[in-house]
Order: C-alpha cells, then sequence, then structure tokens
C-alpha cells in the first residue's frame, strides 16, 4: 500500500498549503482517494518519491497560482482523476482522467483536459512538481474532455503525438466541439483551442519515447472507442495509461466499433502491466480483471442488439430494450447507453 | 476539509440556477421563422390543415441519442384506395441546412403508406410530417426533437469505396400476395453531409438525392431526399405484390453515380439479402 499512503499524505500537505496560503483553487474534485497496488515491489521508490513531493509541495506554498489535485500511481505517474458529472461552468469540462510521466529529462502529458483551464491547472501541478520542460504532449483521442486543454500545455514546444487519424477527426470535429465548449462554459471557455498534432503514430503501430532513462511507448489501436485511440505505458513502472479503452464506473462510451473494442480489449488483456490509469473513474480492481466489467458491459449489447437486428426490431425500439440489465452497473447510463446502442446497432446491421 | 465543504456548498447552491430555468422549451411550432419560409416556398397560399383528420402520424425518440442519426417512422393513417390516397410525404427539418429531408410519392399500389428512415438534426426543431393527398388537401404532423449537431459531426463511419452503393433487402414476414408488404432497404453511402468540416475544399458533397422503388416495373415508392439523412440510408415501407416478381431500386447520387439492386419476391417468403 505504499502509494496510496503516499498519495493521501501527498494531498493533505497540499491541503494543509491551500488553508495556509488561502489559495484560491480553480479545480477541486471532490473525490477520496483509492490506488490499486498489486504489491509491495516499489516500496523503496515510493519513499524516495515521497521526500521529491514533499520538498516541492514545499515549494508550492509560496506560489500563488490554481493547483488539481494528484494521485501518484506510481513512480514518477502522476495522474488527476476527473469527475463523472456533466460539464459545466463549475467543474470546467474536467471530466476525463489526465497526467503526466516525469523522466530524468523532461516530462510527456497524457491529455490535456476538457478545457484551457483544466490544462493550465494540470502545467501549474506539474510545475509544483518538476521544473523539467514538457517534451510531449500526447492526444489519447478527439473527444473534448480530452483535448481543449492541450493549449494550456504547449509553451515549452513539445512533439504533440496522436494516431495517424487524430489529424482528421480534429479537423472535423474541432468547429463543432469548440462552439458547444463556449455554449456550456461562456467566457471560461477562453484560450480552449484546437492543437494539432505534430507527429503521428499508424493503427497497429508502437511509437517510444525516452524522457530521459524513461520510455514510453505510444501505441496506436485499429478502431475501438474511436478510430483513433491511442494508449501509452510506462515502462520502468509497467504502468498502462489507456484513456477511453478502459472506462470505471462510468458507462463505456462507443464511438467507432464494438466488435473492434471487444478486440483491443482482448489484446490489452495481454498487456504485463502493473499499474493502470482508466480513462474515467479510479482503480477498484486488479489489471486485468477491472475490464471485466466494461467487457460484460459491450458482450450484453453486442449480444442483444444482434438478436433485436435478427428479430426485425427497429433502431427506434432497440435502444429501449437492448442492454437494460446493465443500467445499475454505470453512472450516467442514461446519457450514453442509447447512444451506445445506435452505434453497435447501425454497425451490427451490416453484418 | 474546510475548503472541500465550502465548494461542496458552493456546487449544491449552483446546481438549482443549473436546472431551474428551461433554455430550450417547446416553441410555437406556427411561428418558427425557417418554417414560415420553407412553407411559403414549398406550398405557397396553400392551406395546410392541422392533422385533425389523422392523416399521418410521426414517431420518433423526441430526445434523440444520436444527432446524426435519429430514427423516425412516418405512418398514412388512410387506405391507399385510388379515390383517396396520399400521395405525397414531405418530411421537413426546419433547423437544418437542406429542411426539406425527402419528398417520397407513393401510389395507390403501395398498399399502405410508411416511411421509416434516420434523420440529421443540425439543431434543437420541429420534424414535421405534411401529406398530400390526392385532391390536393395537405395535412401536418409536426414533432419537437432535441438533437443538435448531427450535421456538422463528421461522418462516424468509414464507408469504403468499393462498398459505396452495396443494398440489403429485408422482408421478413412470409409473402402474400395483394396484402401490403413491409420492406426494408439499406444503402451503404455516406451520404455526405455539407456541413461537415471533414470534406475537403471544393469537394461536392456525395449523397444520395433520389431514390426509386419499382415491382415488375411499377412505380411503388420515390423519393428525392439529401444529407438530411443519416449515412448508411435506410428506407422501411409497403409494397403490393400481386403477383411474383422482382422489387428493384435505383439510387442516384450527387456526383450521377447510380446504383441499382432488385430483390425476387414469391408467395410464402421471406427474403434477406447479403
Amino acid at each position: 500500500m505504499g502509494f496510496a499512503r503516499q498519495s493521501v499524505h501527498y494531498r493533505t500537505r497540499l491541503g494543509d498549503i491551500f488553508r495556509r496560503s488561502k489559495v484560491r483553487s480553480v479545480l477541486t474534485v471532490l473525490f477520496g482517494a483509492l490506488v490499486w497496488v498489486d504489491g509491495p515491489a516499489h516500496g523503496g521508490a515510493a519513499c524516495a518519491d515521497t521526500v521529491a513531493v514533499e520538498a516541492s509541495a514545499a515549494q508550492i506554498g509560496s506560489v500563488e497560482t490554481s493547483a488539481v489535485e494528484l494521485e501518484i500511481v506510481a513512480p514518477g505517474n502522476y495522474v488527476h482523476y476527473g469527475v463523472h458529472d456533466e460539464r459545466s461552468r463549475e467543474n470546467l469540462g474536467d471530466q476525463a482522467n489526465i497526467g503526466f510521466i516525469v523522466g530524468e529529462r523532461c516530462v510527456l502529458v497524457f491529455d490535456g483536459g476538457g478545457s484551457f483551464s483544466v490544462g493550465r491547472a494540470l502545467l501549474n501541478a506539474i510545475r509544483e512538481v518538476t521544473d523539467k520542460p514538457i517534451c510531449y504532449v500526447v492526444i489519447s483521442h478527439v473527444h473534448p474532455d480530452h483535448i481543449f486543454g492541450v493549449a494550456a500545455l504547449i509553451a515549452d514546444d513539445p512533439a504533440i503525438i496522436g494516431h495517424e487519424n487524430l489529424p482528421r477527426q480534429l479537423a472535423a470535429r474541432g468547429k463543432f466541439y469548440r462552439e458547444s465548449l463556449e455554449r456550456d462554459l461562456g467566457e471560461l471557455a477562453a484560450g480552449s483551442d484546437i492543437v494539432m498534432p505534430t507527429k503521428t503514430v499508424a493503427t497497429g503501430e508502437t511509437m517510444t519515447v525516452d524522457l530521459g532513462d524513461r520510455k514510453v511507448d505510444i501505441r496506436a489501436w485499429p478502431p475501438a472507442h474511436t478510430d483513433h485511440d491511442v494508449s501509452i505505458f510506462d515502462r520502468s513502472t509497467s504502468t498502462l495509461w489507456l484513456a477511453d479503452l478502459l472506462f470505471v464506473e462510468h458507462t463505456p462510451v462507443l464511438d467507432s466499433n464494438i466488435t473492434g473494442f471487444l478486440a483491443v480489449m482482448q489484446t490489452l488483456r495481454g498487456a504485463e502491466a502493473r499499474h493502470y490509469v482508466p480513462g474515467h473513474g479510479r482503480s477498484n480492481a486488479a489489471w486485468p480483471a477491472v475490464m471485466d466489467a466494461q467487457q460484460r458491459y459491450f458482450e450484453v449489447i453486442l449480444k442483444e442488439t444482434r438478436r433485436a437486428i435478427r428479430d426485425n426490431v427497429r433502431l427506434m425500439d432497440a435502444v429501449n430494450q437492448v442492454g437494460l440489465s446493465e443500467a445499475e452497473q454505470w453512472i450516467n447510463f442514461e446519457t450514453y447507453h442509447r447512444r451506445n446502442v445506435t452505434t453497435a446497432y447501425t454497425e451490427l446491421e451490416w453484418e | 476539509m474546510q475548503l472541500r465543504c465550502l465548494l461542496l456548498a458552493a456546487l449544491l447552491v449552483s446546481a438549482p440556477f443549473a436546472a431551474s430555468g428551461n433554455p430550450n422549451p417547446e416553441p410555437d411550432h406556427t411561428k418558427i421563422p425557417e418554417w414560415q419560409v420553407i412553407r411559403k416556398l414549398m406550398f405557397g397560399d396553400r392551406e395546410i390543415n392541422p392533422d385533425d383528420r389523422d392523416v399521418v402520424r410521426l414517431y420518433l425518440n423526441t430526445r434523440a441519442d444520436d444527432a446524426a442519426t435519429v430514427p423516425i417512422m412516418i405512418n398514412g393513417q388512410i387506405d391507399q384506395t385510388v379515390n383517396d390516397y396520399i400521395k405525397t410525404l414531405y418530411v421537413i427539418v426546419d433547423g437544418n441546412p437542406t429542411p426539406t429531408a425527402g419528398v417520397f410519392h407513393f401510389t395507390p399500389d403501395s398498399g399502405r403508406v410508411k416511411m421509416e428512415t434516420r434523420l440529421r438534426f443540425e439543431k434543437y426543431s420541429f420534424v414535421r410530417a405534411v401529406a398530400e393527398l390526392n385532391d390536393g388537401q395537405l395535412y401536418m404532423s409536426q414533432r419537437w426533437v432535441k438533437a443538435a449537431g448531427g450535421c456538422s459531426a463528421p461522418m462516424g463511419k468509414n464507408v469504403s469505396a468499393a462498398s459505396v452503393g452495396k443494398m440489403r433487402f429485408r422482408l421478413d414476414d412470409a409473402v402474400e400476395y395483394d396484402q401490403p408488404q413491409l420492406v426494408q432497404v439499406q444503402v451503404r453511402h455516406p451520404n455526405e453531409s455539407a456541413l461537415a468540416s471533414d470534406l475537403e475544399p471544393g469537394h461536392v458533397p456525395k449523397f444520395i438525392r433520389s431514390v426509386e422503388v419499382n415491382y415488375n416495373d411499377q412505380p411503388v415508392m420515390s423519393g428525392e431526399v439529401n444529407f438530411s439523412l443519416s449515412d448508411n440510408p435506410v428506407f422501411r415501407f409497403y409494397f403490393v405484390p400481386r403477383a411474383e416478381g422482382e422489387l428493384s431500386v435505383r439510387v442516384e447520387d450527387t456526383h450521377d453515380s447510380v446504383f441499382s439492386q432488385s430483390m425476387r419476391v414469391s408467395e410464402g417468403e421471406s427474403t434477406q439479402t447479403h
């Protein structure tokens, strides 16, 4: 439980600092801490990191900035957990789990969050942890809760990396997403811009980057959650960041291909991850058992949608019939489930 | 802890404000500016009757799940007889860049008028079904639909060039001659929206502009359509087979590509093509 204690300790320190210096918090997540650690193997490293964190925590007391809560899921892997609520002026689109990995030389950021403000808060948190430059920003996929903070994270001129299909999707959806953001956040959306990748990874390929004594694999997947998902894997701690290839608690979202998503999950199960970070929700089981719930959800949809199509149940009715046994299992089911069924149905009716 | 409690309180206090005003109440359907224009252009000064005769009904989930794929079912409520039948069905989405999503023509041989398809909605708006009878009378039903962005959204599915125009037929019930038979036709086609920003500059959006269905060379249903229909369009409608024969479907898109496919129909059989 080394990391869990360390994490709590870190938050407590931040809390102390908030109270002492009356720092105004732009973003605070109202969740407790829970970190899954499947073994005490990294105890030594964790202790070393705790020292570093305490040192940096001590520094931020003098910096009058906003901050986000972070959890260290593995040495050098810092996660900020988003909320499950709908986007609002209160949460500023802070819905996705985002974070960063610190190497000897520089920092890799995985997703920027749902608005410039979220990205800037993450940047401030990074600056409280390390003064190493940001050399990579990896964008997991096009969805607005993952992309709009990127604009706040590029001052160090990092390479911006995404799937080969990401530029097309950003070009296609960017304008519409930006307008929706403005509608929801008003002037609080300021600065939230689309940032195009400077490097892309071809479907099925893995790009490896070195943060200085720390190699990170960036893998581009075939169509699953979207047609341009990437995950990252920190080799030195075996930490797998899945973004929206994994939902925990929050209804999984299907924006591309249900059979593809299930196939990708099958491949992911083979990943030898000691730690993992879902795109939404918190770690609540060991890897890869944590994927069981999402897999069950998609298998239920697959089976029942196929049956609905076979029985000539029209789409209009299928969305109100398929997968209802899952309703109590997930947060935000009402918002996302029927859309998932629509996506599955329009794919499977061509089988 | 103190800070958290304060924030929590702030959230609780602010929540009712977010929920109190309904920002998109259903407006008066007769007073929609777009509709005034569409109405004038399409129907001139002709009277459009509110549908108290129950000529046409419109079914859909009015809180749409996917604005680019909103299933809709329009049912003619009167028997198609030689003397009294629905000649044309206008499907109109007030808020779309091409508001007239479809103009479908039927004959007494359609048996019963039904059109099930899927629509894109660019913004919250009314969808209207205007039925024109053979005597020229117009009847309208409408529903307020909460869905937005369906025309701006990029094409979700990648339709490979090779598969464009491929069709599937589905006739689930065993065929009975002289009775209306429900048939479904699916067409593989991106049905590109002119608003989708992933189109290359200068590219003329490729969407289906007409669909024509014949049974043994006699017209069953035909329609002028556009990108207000979803990608991979689906049509469900009735036809009346009088004898064994062939149901043929022809679609034409804005790049002048023509796709035709047909299905054999004979008594007692149901059919699904792949």
